[in-house]
């Protein structure tokens, strides 16, 4: 999908006008943000409002997240069993620490 | 103040203009910009208010906050407003620009695949050679080879050329985005600050609906104004203290010098 996100009151304003406008292409509004669908209709509102407010306009790319093909188990099992622990006051760091989870800087360095 | 009219000067607190043939705007631009009507600088109510004529589009609130503030009285949030302008103006965002970065990635990327097929189409036209042929197809497919690795280090150097401008980027839109929310804040402050000094006076502009002639109710708790925007113009005027003419293009009053005395304040009627 299409991330598009603006940085002065002017883009946001246009935003919210093309999303009202055209509401077909947009999957999503946050406030100043909006997800628009892969579609050439997306990309050419997109490069319309950069064109209109330059660099207070960021478009950026999205792919759709599926922890089952780009996260490794341990990362998910952490998440799972962190979120599930009998202590909530516990941190990550001192919960995986001694067990098999991954360290906090671990998981810090490794990228998906 | 004095309204040069050549042949002769008219001068006074309430000046007649309609037997001149002139209309609103020419005789506010004249006000506005001194020229051939000598009076007190217009301040924000005017800005707001004048001409006031049918129809005319008034933001009610604001012009009573801006009533309010003739009257010496100040909003609470007056310095806070004033120090975030302050920081506003200090704000110089970077460009937050990667287009030419990215062209370049894009440019070296296709050069880069074209060149691979070539080679690879080289390769399979090589197996299917015989003789002197061969040489020139592998001299060819060398050559091609070479450019292929120089373009995927172009490609390679381009991509880092991206990745640096991005996080450039980033950082530019930090401030873009720091910028942003010092304008939201400074717009939620002022409004407040408006409602504030509306409501300071909300009686007096409530008294002046009644005073002067026309139309219009003032809600008691909320101070909102239902009416005709002339209406609200003229109690605005009444409740300001304004020192420069006010253009009048109503049939309100019966004489200029009658709307002078009701509005309190130097009127131009035309």
């Amino acid at each position: 999908m299409l991330l598009i996100v603006t940085y002065s009151r002017g883009a946001r304003q246009t935003l919210r006008n093309v999303c009202s406008t055209h509401t077909s292409p947009v999957v999503r509004r946050f406030g100043r943000a909006a997800l628009f669908n892969e579609t050439e209709l997306a990309a050419f509102l997109a490069l319309r409002l950069r064109e209109k407010h330059g660099d207070d306009v960021q478009i950026e790319r999205t792919r759709p997240f599926n922890e089952f093909t780009a996260v490794p188990d341990d990362v998910r099992s952490a998440a799972t069993a962190y979120e599930n622990r009998d202590s909530p006051s516990t941190s990550y760091a001192k919960f995986a620490a001694g067990t098999e989870h991954p360290s906090p800087n671990a998981l810090q360095d490794r990228e998906l | 103040m004095n309204v040069d009219l050549g042949e002769t000067i008219r001068t006074g607190r309430a000046i007649d203009l309609r037997d001149r043939g002139l209309d609103a705007p020419t005789v506010e631009r004249a006000v506005r910009e001194s020229d051939w009507i000598t009076c007190q600088t217009p301040g924000e109510v005017h800005e707001r208010v004048s001409p006031i004529r049918d129809g005319l589009s008034l933001a009610v609130r604001s012009a009573v906050a801006e009533a309010a503030r003739t009257r010496g009285l100040s909003a609470p949030q007056d310095e806070t407003i004033a120090a975030v302008r302050r920081e506003l103006r200090t704000l110089d965002p970077p460009a937050a620009d990667c287009e030419a970065a990215r062209r370049r990635v894009a440019e070296t990327g296709e050069r880069e695949s074209e060149l691979s097929e070539r080679v690879s189409e080289l390769r399979g036209t090589i197996d299917a050679l015989e003789g002197d042929d061969v040489d020139e197809a592998v001299e060819q497919r060398e050559a091609a080879a070479r450019r292929l690795s120089e373009v995927r280090t172009e490609r390679i150097a381009a991509e880092q050329a991206l990745a640096h401008a991005r996080g450039q980027a980033r950082e530019a839109r930090d401030a873009r985005d720091r910028r942003l929310r010092l304008e939201d804040r400074e717009k939620n402050l002022r409004r407040a600050a408006r409602d504030r000094l509306a409501a300071e006076v909300r009686d007096a502009f409530a008294d002046a609906v009644e005073t002067v002639p026309g139309e219009g109710t003032v809600e008691s708790t909320t101070g909102d104004f239902d009416g005709d925007t002339v209406t609200a113009a003229l109690a605005v005027v009444r409740i300001a203290d304004v020192d420069a003419p006010v253009v009048l293009a109503c049939d309100r009053f019966d004489s200029p010098s009658d709307a002078a005395a009701v509005l309190d304040a130097p009127v131009l009627r035309v």
